[in-house]
């Protein structure tokens, strides 16, 4: 397995250039570059100027993991409005194109978003709709859709049958799963959800979750690898069960207060460990 | 025809008596806006339930998903349809309209059916999510985030969101306009059994 880094967790101040250089002296493979929420990547950045931004990965001795993007939590593909939908889909569009320019064959997407407006049966049909033929449009260009589960904050596809029998109603062979660990929170079980999705799954997002804080609180859920409650082994011999041998993406919410290239080491050397089953 | 010839044809068959009866085979048809048609889904959703009912109604029924500029074609066939004594039902899409095309529909709507119309409404953050009907039965629908409401309410009125009149039912010689300022197509899209129950007693109506 390879590690990898969003380059959203690069400090602002540092630049993407002086960010590449760390995450290379970290230990890090890759990176995962986050469309529109970089100052570096966004949707108005041009094709060479993106090609731009791979040179400048290759020469760190990085590549690109995948493309993620948080854009959909405004223009969510199951928004009401169709223009906010045409652009949600616009998104996904360029994230396929950029994928390509990258030389990455992975992007992410939050597919869905349940809200007290719009409810869950129509967030599942317009997500239908508009994965359809975006997994056509992925099919073409070699890139997979990794629909993530951000199961609270999305209020969608909470289970992991829900998330399987969805690819299935989608049913292309190029839109999967971008699973992240950290996200099951307490209505479930990482490992399982490993088991269960196996090769659907294109990325592995990490991170920890403390349980017992829930989502009401005003405290953040999500810590640092090895800080909460997941159970880091059964991760791990699940991911050796499926076979997953792919992208393991570092994302963590909570950052460094102090010393913010440290919390870069720590992690890698924590993705170390986690991979060589030391746990 | 031209636009005073139309709005007075219009206007005529609005208000007079229809002088055509019903057609034995009654049929239900959706008329189809294209590009003046709001929202997809709409179309969508009335075309997925009626296929589904499959049985010819009593009277002939046109449904107008999601409408937004209204041609004067499609006004010609709406006024056909209530002088044979059928039902239209035309839906506003206009909330999601451009502002041109909100004007073009509510200046429509006026001259031709004299039915006054609002700006639009944002609906949310509300308490519930609901449009209150009061006919053919009493049932609460999904809303649709935007609506286009009446100006007035009146005893033709039989759809509320938070005491705002948006839907209205009036006869119009043989003939029934029912106006629905609260999108439905996308709600019978989702599959809401209970708007698809609505819509089955208006055909049957």
């Amino acid at each position: 397995m390879k590690k990898a880094i969003g380059d959203n967790m690069i400090p602002r101040e540092w630049g993407f250039e002086r960010g590449l250089e760390l995450i290379k002296k970290a230990g890090y493979n890759g990176i995962e570059l986050w469309l529109g929420d970089v100052p570096w990547f966004q949707m108005a950045t041009s094709d060479s100027d993106v090609r731009e931004l791979r040179r400048k990965v290759e020469n760190a001795g990085l590549v690109v993991s995948n493309v993620s993007t948080g854009l959909h939590w405004a223009a969510p593909l199951s928004a009401r409005d169709p223009a906010a939908r045409a652009q949600a889909t616009r998104i996904v569009e360029r994230q396929i194109e950029t994928a390509v320019m990258l030389g990455t064959d992975a992007v992410l997407v939050v597919a869905g978003l349940v809200t007290e407006e719009v409810p869950y049966n129509e967030v599942y049909q317009r997500c239908l709709e508009a994965l359809k033929p975006l997994g056509d449009k992925a099919a073409r260009a070699g890139v997979k859709i990794g629909c993530e589960n951000c199961n609270s904050e999305q209020r969608f596809l909470i289970s992991p049958r829900e998330f399987s029998q969805f690819l299935n109603d989608v049913g292309s062979p190029a839109v999967g799963i971008h699973l992240d660990v950290g996200n099951i929170h307490d209505t479930g079980f990482a490992e399982q959800w490993i088991e269960l999705h196996g090769p659907r799954i294109t990325r592995i997002h990490l991170k920890d979750v403390l349980k017992h804080r829930g989502r009401c609180g005003d405290q953040s859920v999500y810590t640092n690898l090895f800080l909460g409650d997941n159970n880091w082994p059964a991760i791990r011999a699940a991911l050796t069960k499926v076979r997953y041998d792919g992208w393991l993406v570092a994302e963590m919410e909570a950052r460094y207060r102090y010393a913010p290239d440290q919390q870069f080491y720590d992690t890698a050397q924590a993705i170390d460990r986690f991979i060589s089953g030391r746990l | 025809m031209y636009r005073r010839e139309f709005l007075s044809y219009a206007a005529g068959i609005v208000t007079l008596p229809a002088v055509i009866d019903f057609q034995h085979r009654s049929r239900i048809e959706l008329l189809d806006l294209e590009e003046n048609c709001c929202l997809r889904e709409s179309v969508a959703g009335y075309t997925a339930v009626l296929a589904e009912l499959g049985f010819a109604s009593r009277r002939s029924v046109l449904i107008v998903p999601a409408a937004a500029r209204i041609p004067e074609t499609a006004m010609r066939r709406m006024v056909t349809a209530m002088q044979a004594g059928g039902i239209v039902i035309l839906e506003s899409g206009a909330g999601f309209a451009n502002e041109q095309d909100l004007r073009a529909h509510r200046d429509t709507l006026r001259d031709c059916f004299a039915v006054r119309l609002n700006a639009p409404v944002q609906l949310w953050p509300r308490r519930t999510p609901y449009v209150d009907f009061t006919w053919p039965f009493a049932t609460k629908l999904r809303d649709f985030s935007r609506v286009i409401p009446l100006d007035q309410p009146t005893d033709q009125t039989i759809g509320w969101v938070d005491g705002r009149p948006v839907a209205l039912k009036r006869q119009a010689g043989r003939g029934t306009f029912i106006f629905l300022g609260s999108p439905l197509g996308p709600v019978l899209w989702a599959g809401d059994v209970d708007a698809k129950r609505w819509l089955l007693d208006v055909v049957r109506s």
